[in-house]
């Protein structure tokens, strides 16, 4: 029972991480794979603020808002003049340089030691303890975070994205600032990838910095991908299909050693049926080309 | 009234002077004619106007402020809109959210506003739907609101193009071969919607290659060759022109 649980809690955090990598790959059209290292710079300064300097639950997750946000704009505001592939390239240095700081600053992050003792939530006075209650509080949070990011996307900023996804130089000969709005919108996304970064180290009550490697970023980009993007419903099926599926193989008694290594595996193999028979994901609207 | 003025102009791409000291004047309310054969640097001139190209040398005033080298999203800002030669709509996006997308100062491309101020975004939302309505009845796309911008024909496609720009509020319209690869009765259609424009007090300045058009609706014409201006007048001068109808008509 609190292994369902557990698969529950982590579904909600990758649908945040999903759903809000899309604004950016579905909605905007650049490729990203740097969301793993503001997932971590999310848990990292979430963790540290409580645990260093002994700030509640909302501050820390606030501030590491903002801070991921912030971080974002030492990415977005040098590459966002470099086109496509360009742009995929500076993510995935920033996300190499974030994940060496994780690992070398051992003074401050404990490095591959990680960080143990994390505390649980404790919210208006009530303490989260069981699997259950942190269930309760992730589809929460997550619910929230949606909630916004469907009403971020179905506005008319969302409408500008998919204009500039579609040809920037249209948008632009619009009178559409279109370097900004792309920094923008890069940095909202990962604002929500440090919520759940905070949900996920308060969760597990321990973070190291593998957790939030490029195999992470490669992980939650073939979510979205594969379950298509540009819309709402592409990203939650990629997201129930990635995670569920691995999971149900130890069902199938399958030793845990393989079990791992199937996950790659599976995601592997799914991505390129994805791109050889239905190049816009299983539920996408958006199609790369 | 002039509204927007280039001055000596010149653009070369490596050795090749696609622009050579072009000096232009486009009035309020007129229909100017680029004309002049392919390659003649027609579409290096509205590049160079609407900032998608810097100038190497020369001068771009609108409306008495200097625009020369100012970004594109800027110079569209300002008024300037343009239609280019291959269209470039949104093509995964609707027929409606096109237009949708052109309006210009929408509270609601700010994420915050769009999060938090949501009664005026809503408010002006009903609006803008209101007047893409109406532009889709101007130019007769009222039964396509909903298909996706790719599913159109290539003349419809052109008028959604227009439509856009409309949205967008220019007031100046740079049209490259607005009636290029349209039905004969698109093209009427298309004319008609640019005469009313200019009746509208919009400056247009449109790139055409079919004669007749400039005939039937240019108050002005300025012909081009080897990215010069080789004369300029009323439409019935140009053609007249007996080195016009050498270099380009070939009569
Ligand atoms: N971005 C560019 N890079 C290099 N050369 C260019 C570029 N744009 C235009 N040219 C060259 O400049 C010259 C003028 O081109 P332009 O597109 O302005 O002609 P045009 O009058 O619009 O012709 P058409 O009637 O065929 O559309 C041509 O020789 C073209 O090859
Ligand atoms: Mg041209």
């Amino acid at each position: 029972m609190n292994y369902l649980l557990h698969i529950l809690v982590i579904i909600c955090i990758y649908l945040v991480l999903g759903l809000s990598l899309n604004l950016i790959v579905g909605y905007t059209g650049l490729l990203s794979l740097s969301h793993a290292a503001f997932y971590g710079i999310g848990a990292y300064i979430g963790t540290l603020l409580m645990m260093n300097l002994g700030l509640g639950f909302l501050p820390s997750l606030a501030l590491a808002v903002i801070g991921a946000m912030l971080l974002s704009l030492t990415i977005s505001i040098p590459s966002l003049r470099l086109k496509g592939d360009y742009f995929m390239l500076a993510t995935l240095g920033f996300q190499i340089i974030v994940f060496a700081v994780l690992y070398n600053w051992v003074g401050l992050t404990r490095g591959p030691f990680g960080i143990p003792g994390i505390p649980r939530p404790s919210l208006f006075g009530f303490q989260l303890r069981t699997v259950g209650h942190y269930l309760g509080f992730s589809v929460a949070v997550a619910a929230i975070c949606l909630g916004l990011l469907f009403l971020i996307t179905h506005s008319p900023f969302g409408r500008v994205l998919k204009a500039i996804r579609e040809d920037e130089m249209a948008a632009a000969a619009l009178g559409k600032d279109t370097p900004r709005l792309k920094v923008v919108a890069f940095s909202i996304a990962a604002g929500f990838a440090a919520v759940s970064g905070v949900l996920f180290a308060t969760y597990m009550r321990y973070i190291d910095p593998t957790s939030f490697t490029l195999m992470e970023s490669i992980f939650i980009l073939s979510v979205i991908v594969i379950g298509g993007t540009g819309n709402v419903s592409g990203p939650i099926a990629g997201t129930i299909l990635l995670i569920v599926l691995p999971e149900a193989l130890r069902f199938l008694r399958i030793p845990d050693a393989i079990a791992a290594n199937m996950r790659q595996v599976i995601y592997g193999l799914a991505i390129i049926l994805i791109m050889r028979y239905r190049p816009q994901g299983l539920l996408g609207e958006y199609r790369f080309e | 009234m002039t509204v927007l003025e280039l001055n000596n102009l010149s653009k070369s791409f490596g050795g090749v002077r696609a622009v050579d000291r072009v000096s232009m004047g486009f009035r309020k309310g007129r229909i100017t004619g680029l004309i002049g054969p392919n390659g003649a640097g027609k579409t290096t001139v509205f590049n160079l106007i609407s900032g998608f190209l810097k100038p190497d040398e020369g001068k771009i005033s609108y409306q008495d402020q200097t625009i020369t080298g100012i970004l594109p999203w800027k110079v569209a800002r300002m008024g300037i809109g343009r239609l280019f030669q291959d269209i470039h709509l949104f093509p995964h996006m609707r027929v409606v959210d096109n237009i949708l997308a052109a309006f210009q100062k929408q509270t609601g491309e700010n994420p915050l506003l769009a999060l938090f101020v949501r009664p005026k975004v809503t408010a002006e939302e009903k609006n803008h739907r209101g007047q893409t309505q109406e532009l889709l009845r101007f130019v007769g796309l009222s039964d396509k609101a909903n298909e996706l911008a790719e599913n159109l024909s290539h003349g419809q496609q052109k008028l959604l193009s227009i439509a856009r720009l409309l949205a967008a509020e220019a007031d100046v319209l740079l049209m490259d071969e607005p009636t290029a690869g349209v039905s004969p009765q698109m093209v009427d259609k298309i004319l008609d919607l640019i005469k009313r424009l200019a009746e509208n007090g919009r400056t247009v300045v449109f790139i055409e290659h079919n004669m007749n058009v400039v005939i039937e609706i240019a108050d002005w014409v300025y012909f081009m060759d080897n990215g010069q201006v080789a004369s300029f007048g009323s439409p019935d001068d140009v053609l007249g022109d007996p080195e016009v109808r050498k270099a380009y008509i070939g009569v």
